[in-house]
């Protein structure tokens, strides 16, 4: 399973993903480009490499055509050797929260939704809250009040509340499609949310019998 | 409930007991429940069962209980496993409802199809089976006692509203031996070992329809069914409150690496997550059950405002900092409020919240101080700090406390620092049932616990 199977899911169930596209080539990438608009990210896609941050397989904040190549071959170069599939162009997200939402099959409870602070903070705060499912517009509402950052979410030191009914919405979502698809594990990680709403970045499946 | 989650009654009010098992070894299991049953003043007929004995304990001892003459409502069963399936049979045969199975060796050593086996039967027959490999029931109101451990060595609690579900024994076992110890009234104690008949869920329902239970102490280590213990606690919890010891939690630090790269949460995330849905209150020690589950007597709080009226400045100061760290609130004393107060706290005191009646306080004052928490429409909660080695403080402030509690108008709790004199104290007040604490942060957990407890109840309401 590669990333794009998992956006392809995604979509196909209804969730908007951040413009994306595969490319396999310079060329392919610059039509990529053009069609869904700067500023864009670039991301390796490769079965063997988990950390793309770390192996230079990522550049964001391309502004133009000639980045675009740039970074193409940039990524390239950064990955001779390994396994590549092409690269991820991508939409660059709106500024914003990022935070986490996923969920897993439990043996004995069924599917369970999370959410949390994400990025880079998951690891090191681990501020999560979960639910299982199925649940109401009142357990979300519960599920944001009991993170240790729902401060941030709600607005704090002039940064303005997130919003708050499409996080409730996606949530709420998220849960149906785990068990009407008995989805094993998934996450999206990072949303991004701002007060207008938010941009799915990244997803991760792992599918009953897969 | 199905039938064989109502013939539990048998268990908990038979009018007679056999004990399968039953021996003349003192150290025998069958030989200290027999002699629990009689030292515990158990009113009913007792029927030891084992070929080898003519008599036991002044009683006549049958070869099985089909050569009873007389109906048996509940039997116990002390012999080992291999065994089991046989006397269940003749039990089945002599329509016994009732069973408690304290013998061990079923699928907790891999005996998986023995336990199948006992299952069988149990379902046959319709009885109401607790166990196998469990420690036994209580009910002091009737004194049933199964508990296989000598009284001598573990007291027995006295009659009360508080019931016990465990899974574990040894829990059990020390869950028992403190509620006798901090004087905690027990209806019913039920040690469900392997669960393969009746599990927790039939417990819960079983508790739910139990007059004398007013709340529930759950102790558990696992379900083999989520969903529907998650349904039951939902709907049990809404009548009477649960308060839930879960253990197994460090799973939760290895295994709830929530990341991008793979596993998700660990199975504690799952039972937290079912726990909060629930509304139960999770307690995480044997202390805070017992902690938690004292202050659930009271009336359920409108609100998380809280009155604080003590004798000593810095309790009250340690106590407020407690009530912001857990999100509670001081209340914000009214202008009438404030003016009742004046008219009797001396010159030198104010009338702010920690109400501070100074450490010459009386407990005439006290009552009064107390009377006006009450009528305040602002204070949702009332928190007593007493320093009983004031000199002024003397055993009439006790009365007055249990007055307050026994009203239920508002949730009380007591806050009592210090050592032997002021111990004392304590225990005759958790005696009436007035939650009483040994600390600031104690008191405060628990009236969390209820505010939450009120905030869900309010919202499934």
């Amino acid at each position: 399973m590669t990333i794009i199977d998992d956006f392809k899911f995604l979509k196909k169930h209804g969730f908007a993903p951040l413009p994306y596209a595969l490319a396999r080539s310079e060329k392919e990438v610059v039509e990529a480009g053009k069609r869904i608009g700067y500023p864009l990210v670039l991301k390796v896609v490769s079965p063997e490499i988990i950390h793309k941050t770390d192996v230079g397989g990522v550049i964001i904040g391309i502004k133009n055509r000639k980045a675009l190549r740039a970074a193409y071959n940039e990524i390239m170069e950064n990955t001779r050797g390994k396994k590549v599939d092409g690269v991820l162009v991508q939409k660059k997200a709106r500024k914003g929260i990022e935070l986490i939402i996923g969920g897993k099959k439990d043996e004995q409870f069924g599917h369970l939704v999370v959410i949390g602070l994400g990025g880079i903070y998951v690891e090191v705060f681990r501020d999560i809250s979960a639910r299982i499912c199925p649940i109401s517009r009142e357990d979300v509402k519960a599920m944001i009040m009991e993170l240790k950052s729902h401060p941030i979410i709600m607005g704090t030191r002039g940064r303005r509340a997130i919003h708050i009914k499409s996080l409730e919405d996606l949530v709420l979502r998220i849960c149906r499609f785990m068990e009407r698809e008995n989805v094993s594990e998934m996450d999206l990680n990072p949303v991004i949310f701002n007060e207008n709403g938010y941009d799915i970045i990244d997803v991760r499946f792992r599918r009953a019998g897969k | 409930m199905r039938e064989q989650v109502k013939n539990l009654k048998y268990i908990f009010q038979p009018k007679s007991v056999a004990i399968i098992g039953a021996s003349g070894t003192p150290t025998k299991v069958g030989a200290v429940v027999l002699r629990n049953l009689v030292e515990g003043k158990f009113s009913g007929r007792i029927y030891p069962i084992n070929p080898k004995y003519k008599t036991l304990a002044r009683f006549k001892c049958y070869p099985s209980v089909l050569d009873v003459k007389g109906k048996i409502d509940c039997v116990i069963i002390a012999v080992p496993a291999p065994v089991v399936p046989k006397v269940l049979e003749q039990c089945g045969k002599k329509k016994i409802k009732g069973v408690v199975v304290l013998s061990g060796g079923f699928s907790e050593v891999g005996n998986v199809e023995l336990e199948k086996q006992l299952k069988r039967i149990a379902d046959k027959y319709k009885m109401g089976l607790i166990g196998p490999n469990c420690l036994g029931v209580l009910n002091p109101y009737k004194r049933v006692d199964s508990i296989f451990l000598p009284m001598y060595k573990l007291k027995r609690p006295r009659p009360g509203g508080i019931s016990f579900v465990t899974q574990s024994g040894a829990t059990g076992t020390c869950v028992v031996d403190l509620a006798a110890q901090f004087g905690v009234g027990v209806s019913k104690f039920i040690s469900y070992g392997n669960g393969t008949v009746i599990d927790e869920n039939d417990l819960l329902e079983f508790l739910e329809n139990d007059k004398k239970t007013e709340q529930i102490l759950l102790y558990l280590e696992g379900t083999k069914n989520g969903s529907r213990l998650l349904e039951t606690m939902k709907k049990v919890n809404r009548k009477k409150p649960i308060v839930v010891l879960k253990a197994g939690r460090s799973e939760r630090a290895s295994k709830a690496a929530f990341s991008h790269t793979g596993n998700l949460a660990g199975n504690y995330l799952a039972y937290e997550a079912a726990f909060r849905q629930a509304g139960v209150v999770v307690a995480y020690s044997l202390d805070e059950l017992f902690e938690f589950v004292k202050i659930f007597k009271q009336a359920l709080p409108k609100g998380k405002r809280i009155g604080v009226v003590t004798n000593g400045g810095g309790l009250g100061v340690l106590t407020a900092d407690v009530i912001e760290e857990k999100h509670l609130a001081l209340a914000e004393f009214s202008e009438k409020t404030k003016k009742e107060l004046k008219k009797i706290i001396p010159t030198y005191a104010n009338a702010e919240n920690p109400l501070d009646i100074i450490a010459d306080a009386d407990s005439a004052l006290y009552r009064k101080a107390l009377d006006i928490m009450e009528r305040a429409a602002e204070v949702d909660i009332i928190i007593v700090i007493v320093l009983f080695q004031a000199p002024a403080v003397d055993e009439r402030i006790l009365n007055i406390l249990i007055e307050l509690s026994d009203k239920k108008k508002k949730p009380v709790a007591v806050i009592a620092v210090g050592g032997e004199y002021t111990e004392g104290h304590r225990k005759i007040l958790e005696s009436y049932g007035v939650p009483t604490y040994s600390s600031p942060s104690d008191a405060v957990k628990a009236v969390k616990k209820l505010v939450d407890y009120a905030g869900w109840a309010d919202l499934k309401r």
